[in-house]
């Protein structure tokens, strides 16, 4: 997984404004006017699509009708990293997806349909723009216990950054 | 009305092609953001040219913009909010406001008829500063 914060909404430039309306909002609301862009990838497109059911960000990704998938291409969870017998199981199946996304290339399916068969471990990429409180807010349902293990390391991650850019606004851990 | 830009998002035609480029590309970041620099300006401008035409705004909701407007009267402030998702009001008092907007939003309130007036003192205000010029042109026509 390869995270970096591109650029964020320069808080002083906001502080300034406020200072000279003599106005104190709730961090929250001043939250809603920071905004955070991120670069993600190699992460599944399982944990994508947990992340675009959050939809106040905006998305773009990597399209499939476009990319071609090998064995390097695939997340491999850490239940099944573990599991030297889950591995083989688990090896053999990608092997015969991407095999077969590339076989029916060769018999001329366009890979917008070729990719039907491609499993959702296959790694994606993708630049994802949302706001302090949108951030927050996921923050707090994704890094939860419950939460999947990629998505809870994903989000745990760009809050982190977020963080650390704007620590008057976010708490730090 | 009066329109001042407080911020907004970096290069912000160099931002809507990356993004537009993350959909289409298999490649890192970093070699989009490359290619992007070596290509230049009018190859952006293509970029974003491609985009609206097919209606595909998405790519647009990075160029983001935090805006002072001055003279805004509040049931206004209450119909856009109702309206659009990523347009973001906070009160400085009186008929002042903090709006955090996207140019996706913009765009969309720019065909209200309602609201075309608020954009136009926006984009002005984007003018007076030379903020995305080149974008301003190819979804405004230079307005």
């Amino acid at each position: 997984m390869q995270l970096v914060l591109l650029w964020h909404t320069d808080h002083e430039a906001i502080k300034k404004v406020l200072e000279s309306k003599g106005v104190h909002p709730h961090k929250e609301a001043l939250l809603r006017h920071m905004v955070y862009m991120f670069s993600i990838e190699d992460i599944s497109r399982v944990t994508t699509h947990q992340l675009i059911r959050h939809r106040v960000a905006s998305y773009d990704q990597e399209s499939q009708r476009f990319s071609s998938a090998s064995r390097e291409s695939f997340v491999i969870p850490p239940s099944i990293a573990e599991r030297p017998e889950a591995v083989k199981l688990y090896d053999e199946a990608l092997q015969v997806a991407a095999k077969t996304f590339e076989a029916m290339i060769a018999l001329g399916v366009p890979k917008e349909d070729a990719r039907y068969v491609m499993p959702h471990a296959i790694k994606t990429k993708l630049v994802m723009t949302l706001s302090g409180w949108s951030l927050k807010h996921i923050a707090e349902l994704r890094t939860a216990p419950e939460a999947q293990w990629e998505i809870r390391e994903l989000v745990s991650k760009m809050y982190q950054m977020a963080a650390d850019a704007t620590p008057d606004l976010l708490q730090q851990d | 009305m009066k329109a001042s830009i407080i911020w907004h998002t970096p290069e912000p035609e160099k931002t809507i092609a990356t993004a537009m480029r993350r959909c289409y590309s298999t490649k890192p970041l970093q070699e989009i953001q490359a290619e992007l620099d070596e290509k230049g300006e009018d190859y952006w401008r293509h970029l974003i040219g491609l985009a609206l035409r097919d209606k595909s705004f998405d790519v647009i909701e990075h160029f983001c913009l935090e805006v002072l407007l001055e003279g805004l009267k509040e049931g206004e402030v209450g119909n856009i909010t109702m309206v659009y998702p990523f347009a973001h009001f906070l009160s400085l008092g009186g008929d002042s406001w903090l709006l955090s907007v996207n140019a996706r939003t913009l765009l969309e309130m720019w065909h209200s008829s309602e609201h075309k007036h608020l954009v136009h003192t926006i984009t002005d205000a984007m003018k007076e500063k030379g903020i995305g010029a080149i974008y301003s042109s190819v979804a405004f026509g230079g307005s």
